[in-house]
């Protein structure tokens, strides 16, 4: 049997299938049927040969086994520094080896390569900060996870996201009609308190073009409302998209480079539709990498740059703060100690780590503020990233990663962290549901919107 | 008044109180019934795996399991369900506070019944402040019923509600609500303020002065408003307001409690020792309604 039903070279493309694939609980017949994918051997070298680049094909091959890249991966720290989790050597073993191969690789042999590069490696980069030559091990892994994706070697919950990018233009099923009836609901809900709060849809000309994550509509709506009343306080003139307000990229995670593409051109599209001065997005690691990072590229941009500015959340938030349009009220600051998840998507991968230190800087008594050690760009991954936490069948590897985050927090003894990020925040969740060490969690939107101070004007009148 | 009752239940005994209480009006006011029940709580990837809302289980949800569901609600409210000429039963995933609300929203409930909280199930709380009752009632455009025990659930029609007024705007929005219902279903009504002297040292005369500033507050305020509808009381008692309030329950055989609801505070530590409501839904022995919003009265 080539393909299965589930499992198969086929991208997910419509409703119906990506019904059926969810209703094959835990992907119990995805497994079973990945057992007797054949491997395309010829396609598989014929899209290395397109694809690998003089980049790639240097670091593949000067690569000097010099084990630097080893305790840098907080992967190979928490596994018992086993040689198999050096990150080199995950690399060499697996997309080394297809290339030495000239792709004719078995089946068994792509299930190891599924398995290395979905759970012993979560793409946080970190290992390319250490290595001599600056091969870049988690840029190495996301294009195998592509070359994978093309194969059918996919972990389920991955082919499902794809899925869902590629049938709903978002990671969950929310349509345009529920989007926007979402962005009425809570303009409606807040309007008591916050008179004059607008969700602005499709407004051409705004200062500031606003996206975000599916889950928030889906599950979290008062996530928009906290971005829309920061917006309302701060006086922006701002606005969503109708179409292409989903930012995120669980295709990025999957390895679907197709779709990536298509995610990243409706985004872009709801720009040059509404001609915003800028735009920014939710407090996301991934989906600002998936757009601002790597989108350019993979939309064959010249300049490497999104059409207009495009800010994470903690950019849009700090310059808010630095100019005074959002003032914090100093009596209510944070006097506990609190420590800040750095995301390696827009920390390493952006360099935007003073931005949310100056963000700190309001929101926190000084003296209340510990750094985790280390941090910044040297920063771990929490332990959920690239798609690591969605994924079943690796919930105890997952679990193990996040030790390291644990350990991390611990030494703070901080029982309060700030996590400007979905993913981190959502690591750092089941960290304590598994963990039990005692620990809240936060995004900044809700801090803020607690400490700030309202002006006169946009309170509600007397009651 | 009553087209849409919302019933939001985990199917838990916990909840058969407020069941009782809804299906009941729906028959007596010939309302549909619509049994929401938020199956789980996502966990991660794409709500399909969730935690089950009554063990906490990790639940991958799928055709099967929402049968499962649907079949055992069915048949824990079956009797209630035949008696009634419109119900439906919906099931859905998310954090229930925001799935009740959404589901109010797309029906557009005139009524939310739940039970009160069934103790602090961590299961849903994680990360996210505010019992699932405090934020439905802070932001339902409809009027809240909660129904915290079976014994509040009440035998047979109402007779005598209790609006009790902080004078705030939403207790307007309650006034309205609590008269509409004492017309229509052809109760007493007692307008109570509970004047709070909690903490404060104030000597006797300075009670008999507020005492008396707000009985004629109430006058001013309500009475213009009732037309030609006699059937109520003013009473005003200082104390404690919670106290006051299920004591002047007690007192008239209340079985109904109205209040306005406009606790801002979302935080489960504040909100809970602070919210009036919470103590009076979980002290009192009917059914307690909130209303914060004019929408629905």
């Amino acid at each position: 049997m080539p393909e299965g039903k589930f499992c198969n070279k086929t991208p997910i493309t419509t409703d119906e299938q990506l019904k059926a694939t969810l209703n094959d609980k835990g992907g119990k017949q995805y497994y079973e049927e990945m057992n007797h994918l054949e491997v395309d051997s010829e396609k598989l070298w014929g899209t290395i040969q397109k694809t690998m680049k003089s980049r790639l094909k240097t670091w593949l091959e000067i690569c000097a086994h010099c084990g630097l890249c080893a305790e840098p991966c907080f992967l190979y720290q928490v596994n018992g520094r086993v040689p198999e989790q050096v990150p080199s050597y995950k690399i060499q073993a697996t997309l080394g080896q297809i290339v030495k191969k000239k792709g004719k690789v078995d089946n068994a042999f792509m299930q190891m390569c599924m398995e290395t590069a979905w759970s012993k490696c979560t793409c946080c980069n970190r290992c390319g900060h250490y290595c001599p030559h600056g091969i870049d091990m988690g840029v190495m892994f996301s294009y195998l996870r592509g070359l994978l994706y093309g194969q059918g070697f996919v972990p389920w919950e991955l082919k499902i996201g794809a899925g869902m990018h590629r049938v709903y233009r978002a990671q969950m099923d929310v349509t345009t009609e529920d989007w926007v009836e979402t962005c009425e609901w809570m303009a409606e809900e807040n309007e008591d308190e916050w008179p004059g709060l607008e969700i602005p849809v499709d407004k051409v000309g705004a200062d500031i073009m606003y996206t975000c994550n599916a889950r928030e509509p889906k599950h979290y709506p008062e996530d928009l409302a906290e971005a829309a009343i920061l917006f309302h306080v701060a006086g922006e003139n701002w606005t969503v998209p109708s179409e292409g307000w989903e930012q995120t990229s669980l295709s990025m995670f999957a390895g679907d480079w197709e779709c990536c593409k298509d995610n990243v051109a409706n985004v872009y599209a709801a720009i040059e539709r509404l001609k915003p001065k800028r735009a920014t997005g939710t407090e996301c690691g991934h989906a600002h990498r998936a757009t601002v990072i790597e989108g350019p590229y993979w939309m064959g941009r010249e300049d490497g740059q999104p059409p207009v500015p495009f800010l994470h959340y903690v950019e849009w938030l700090a310059e808010a703060l630095r100019e005074g349009k959002i003032k914090i009220d100093p009596s209510k600051r944070i006097k506990e100690p609190v420590t800040l998840q750095d995301s390696c998507n827009y920390v390493r991968n952006q360099g935007l780590k003073d931005v949310t230190r100056e963000i700190i800087s309001y929101l926190v008594e000084p003296g209340y503020f510990v750094e985790m050690a280390p941090c910044k760009e040297h920063n771990y991954c929490c332990g959920g990233g690239g798609g690591f936490n969605g994924i079943g069948k690796y919930r105890e590897q997952r679990n193990m990663a996040l030790r390291k985050k644990m350990d991390q927090i611990l030494d703070t003894g901080c029982k309060l962290v700030i996590a400007p990020c979905h993913n981190c925040w959502d690591a750092i969740r089941d960290l304590e549901e598994e963990y039990e060490i005692g620990i809240r969690w936060t995004f900044l939107k809700p801090l803020v919107i607690k400490m700030m101070e309202v002006p006169e004007h946009l309170l509600p009148k007397d009651e | 008044m009553f087209k849409k009752i919302l019933l939001a239940t985990s199917g838990a005994p916990s909840t058969f109180g407020a069941a009782r209480v809804a299906f009941d009006m729906a028959k007596r006011y010939g309302a549909e019934v619509v049994v929401l029940n938020v199956m789980g709580v996502p966990t991660k990837a794409f709500s399909h795996i969730v935690n089950d809302v009554r063990t906490g289980e990790e639940i991958e949800v799928d055709e099967e399991y929402r049968s499962w569901v649907e079949e055992e609600l069915k048949t824990t409210f079956e009797k209630q369900i035949e008696t009634v000429e419109y119900s439906k039963i919906v099931l859905t995933t998310g954090v229930p506070s925001r799935e009740i609300l959404r589901c109010a929203r797309e029906e557009d409930a005139d009524l939310i019944v739940m039970g009160a909280s069934s103790g602090d199930s961590s299961v849903y709380r994680k990360g996210y402040p505010g019992s699932t009752l405090q934020k439905v009632a802070k932001a339902a455009r409809c009027p809240v019923m909660t129904v915290h025990r079976e014994t509040a659930s009440y035998w047979g029609g109402f007779s005598n509600i209790v609006f009790a007024t902080d004078f705030s705007k939403q207790a307007e929005s309650a006034f309205r609500f609590a008269l509409s219902s004492a017309r229509e279903m052809g109760c007493d009504l007692t307008l109570l303020h509970a004047l709070d002297i909690s903490g404060k040292v104030l000597d006797q005369n300075e009670i008999e002065d507020q005492l008396i500033a707000a009985r004629d507050r109430i006058r001013a305020t309500y009475v213009p408003l009732m037309g030609d509808f006699k059937d109520f009381d003013i009473e005003v008692w200082e104390g404690v307001p919670y106290v006051e309030i299920v004591k002047m329950a007690r007192e008239k055989s209340a079985d109904l409690i109205v209040m306005a609801h406009h606790n801002h505070e979302l935080d489960p530590e504040k909100a809970r020792i602070g919210s009036t409501m919470e103590q009076v839904i979980l002290r009192a022995g009917c059914p307690v309604v909130s209303v914060s919003k004019p929408d629905k009265v």
